[in-house]
């Protein structure tokens, strides 16, 4: 029954699944350019944008033509608000990226130092893995996935300490204290991306428990998930 | 720009790509323009101009009284078997006039086909009533494949065809329901008129209707009248909103208010009136 | 204020009202029942009288033998008399039938209606036509100057039959749903098409029914008979251009006779007369229920 309603679903499933992985390729596209200092390469990225926020407006239109036609109840329900919710979060990572592009732009000539770039490129590793996963727990409704997502924050975390350890060695010199500046942004903007992707993870436990939960209170910061 | 190596894991979906916007040509079966219908002195339905496209299930919604039922069998001049009525403005089926001189009522019926409320089996075999129209019409010719296509069409097949010689009275409802439409489409219509045909139906009846409907605009154009505005939105592609208006006399008469795509319709319809009747505060 | 407990004013007891309330229904079924027990009483006390005095001479040769010749002792038979009025009432039929039918359908599903209303009038008053006044204008009409024969005496019971078929028929065709006719509309069939096809055979066993009360009332007609073909002989007529011998014509000769053997006969002759007219009618209405269940659903 309701057999074309059911193929409209898994069409905007595919096309969730299909921004996700377009978001990665922004990601990817941008942490090269970070590396490689190409502001070619980060204009492009820049660019790409634009494919992501057209499937962005495309699936809500299309959610927002299911809620109206098909009156979803239960699990459907929980799927279609998680999707529309899980879409905003992918569109935001794909912002993100383009910030980082950005502030590749606004540095490209500007003397790098290899150890802290290393460290951002580890933080962009563990953001791709969590969109990763995040996508694979919302494919695969699997909820022990998704919450193995605040473990892969805390990995982000650890690069993130390095890191700042590194800032505060280099502050001193005056030459690189812009470019260190703006990688400050860039180290908060790759943590902000693995935010989001424990909010796909919170969105996937709701779909699968009806339950509204957050995997980790800031007020209760011992009791993880 | 390098790729990641590993991609994420996808579905076994295809990867949807994009979906056109559906404004590819549509071809217009019914040309309605300024419509009036009355019995006697009581004006049904008035003011009413649209079109009817190819292929697509078209949804005629409103509250009790504002002349969907009278609109729709405007459409294959069933009205002519009631005394009194009358009807002014132009409908226009592949261009040519449904009320103009010379045009044989029962040519119209055979290419627009109709199914009522209550499911009205005859009280025949579940093959007779299927044959029975084809024989008269002259379409004697394979007539079993007829049937057997028919009722296929019908999604009917599979759960009659031992038993095509046992009464037809003895199917259940939702069953009666797709032995009327195999009944309507053995004579091969272009246009398949639907009254109003899940309300007398349990809601798995009415679930397998809706399905079916999905299936027949491959084939056919559907115009179907339901008081269920849910159905309306589940199964049609446009939407036609008919509601009361009075004028100063204080007499009522049916009008279209609004016609669009469905979704259009349920997410942001232009008039108010519909507004408040899909939003249920209507009244 | 507390409000009012209802579990303490409500008594679902009866009072007085209520007793005097149950009273008078059980008054009303009784009348009832006394009145549906008379017209079942004078009915069984027809049959009673009339089988007492008849039943001595009921046997297989009294059904089937010849007529007796008047003023013999011998019993005889009524044979020819059964056979005649089957014949009568055969050729009634006939002619009836397909005319009460077609009126019957033009009536319900063809007349414009300020043809119906004159139509339908005609036909009621048909039922309550006077038999003798029939049996006087046929005899007018077909007999006088010429020899008596069968055919007019069926044509005189055709009268009687008509609108008794036609009425039949036209309650069964009512009961035919609008949306059957609506249906076969839809599929592009034109109006008689649809009578031929969907509104006839639903209706047939009604027709049937009809036809046979009707034949039930007409085999004991005897005014249209008395003068119409009320002169014949002994034997067994089959050709209906000439007088035929039937059983109403014959009991009324009977019974006037001086003979109290053929008084006998009469009463005999009578309770068989009865008895068809009983079983015929039984039989077309138990037909008739069976055939509603079938149409209606």
């Amino acid at each position: 029954m309701r057999v074309s309603f059911q193929e409209e679903l898994d069409q905007l499933e595919a096309s969730l699944q299909e921004e996700g992985s377009l978001v990665l390729r922004v990601l990817r596209g941008a942490l090269n350019a970070l590396e490689q200092r190409d502001a070619e390469l980060a204009d492009e990225v820049i660019a790409f944008d634009d494919d992501v926020d057209a499937l962005y407006l495309q699936i809500e239109a299309g959610i927002q033509s299911l809620l109206a036609r098909q009156t979803p109840v239960a699990t459907d329900l929980r799927l279609v608000l998680a999707m529309l919710h899980i879409n905003l979060h992918l569109e935001r990572m794909a912002d993100y990226a383009v910030t980082i592009a950005k502030m590749t732009k606004l540095v490209a000539d500007v003397e790098a130092d290899p150890p802290l770039l290393q460290s951002l490129q580890e933080m962009g590793e563990r953001a791709e893995e969590m969109i990763r996963v995040a996508l694979d727990s919302f494919a695969d409704r699997d909820l022990e996935q998704a919450e193995s997502l605040v473990e892969l924050d805390e990995l982000i975390d650890r690069s993130n300490r390095r890191f700042v350890e590194r800032v505060i060695e280099l502050v001193a010199e005056p030459d690189v204290r812009e470019w260190v500046l703006r990688m400050v942004l860039v180290s908060r903007t790759l943590e902000r991306i693995g935010d989001h992707a424990v909010d796909v993870g919170e969105q996937v436990a709701y779909l699968l428990t009806a339950e509204f939960r957050e995997f980790t209170d800031a007020s209760h910061p011992e009791e993880h998930v | 720009m390098s790729e990641t190596d590993t991609m994420p894991q996808m579905r076994p979906v295809d990867v949807a790509v994009p979906r056109e916007a559906a404004e590819q040509t549509r071809e217009t079966v019914f040309d309605i323009q300024d419509l009036k219908a009355s019995y006697g002195s009581n004006v049904a339905v008035r003011g009413v101009d649209l079109q009817i496209y190819r292929n697509l299930v078209t949804a005629v919604i409103g509250p009790s009284g504002c002349g969907k039922s009278t609109f729709i069998r405007c459409l294959n001049r069933m009205n002519d078997e009631v005394p009194g009525f009358k009807q002014e403005g132009k409908i226009l089926y592949h261009g040519v006039d449904l009320y103009g001189d010379g045009v044989d009522q029962i040519e119209v019926r055979r290419r627009i086909g109709m199914v009522f409320q209550r499911p009205n089996p005859f009280p025949k075999t579940i093959y007779d009533n299927v044959a029975w129209a084809p024989r008269i019409l002259g379409l004697r010719k394979d007539l079993h494949e007829r049937v057997e296509k028919a009722l296929r069409g019908a999604a009917l097949w599979d759960e009659v065809k031992d038993r095509l010689k046992k009464s037809a009275l003895a199917l259940s409802g939702g069953q009666q329901q797709r032995l009327c439409i195999a009944r309507a489409i053995a004579i091969e219509p272009e246009v398949l008129l639907l009254d109003e045909p899940a309300s007398a139906l349990d809601p798995i009846a009415t679930a397998s209707i809706e399905e079916l409907m999905h299936d027949l605009k491959t084939d056919y154009t559907l115009v179907i009248v339901t008081h269920n505005m849910q159905q309306a939105a589940r199964v049609a592609d446009r939407t036609a909103f008919f509601s009361l208006d009075v004028d100063e006399s204080g007499r009522g008469a049916g009008t279209l208010v609004e016609y669009d795509d469905t979704g259009k319709l349920f997410t942001a319809p232009s008039d108010k009136r519909t507004e408040d009747y899909v939003t249920g505060r209507f009244g | 204020m507390a409000a009012v407990d209802h579990a303490l004013t409500v008594s679902l007891r009866g009072d007085r009202r209520t007793r005097r309330r149950r009273i008078v229904n059980r008054l009303v079924e009784l009348v009832a029942i006394l009145a549906a027990a008379a017209a079942v009483g004078v009915l069984a006390w027809v049959v009673y009288a009339v089988a007492k005095r008849g039943i001595d001479l009921i046997s297989w040769s009294f059904l089937t033998g010849d007529l007796p010749i008047p003023f013999s002792p011998e019993v005889g038979g009524i044979g020819p008399l059964i056979l005649g009025s089957a014949i009568l009432v055969g050729i009634a039929t006939l002619i009836a039938l397909p005319i009460g039918v077609c009126i019957a359908l033009f009536l319900e599903e063809f007349a414009p209606g300020w043809l119906r209303v004159p139509i339908q009038l005609a036909i009621d008053l048909m039922v309550g036509l006077p038999s003798i006044v029939i049996a006087i204008f046929v005899f007018s009409a077909l007999v006088y100057g010429h020899a008596e024969n069968g055919l007019a005496g069926s044509l005189g019971l055709a009268i009687v039959m008509l609108p008794l078929i036609t009425r039949a028929t036209q309650e069964v065709l009512r009961l035919v749903p609008s949306d059957q006719r609506e249906g076969a509309l839809a599929l592009g069939a034109s109006r008689w098409r649809t009578v031929l096809g969907i509104i006839l055979p639903s209706s047939l066993g009604g027709i049937l029914t009809g036809t046979v009360l009707a034949v039930a009332r007409a085999i004991g007609e005897t005014a249209p008979l008395l003068f119409v073909t009320g002169i014949y002989g002994r034997l067994v007529v089959l050709n209906p251009s000439h007088a035929m011998p039937n059983m109403p014509v014959q009991i009324f000769i009977w019974s006037e006779s001086p003979d109290p053997l053929d008084h006998k006969r009469a009463w005999a002759t009578a309770f068989v007369l009865m008895a068809i007219v009983l079983v015929t009618s039984l039989v077309a209405r138990i037909a008739l229920n069976w055939g509603r269940r079938n149409v209606t659903r």
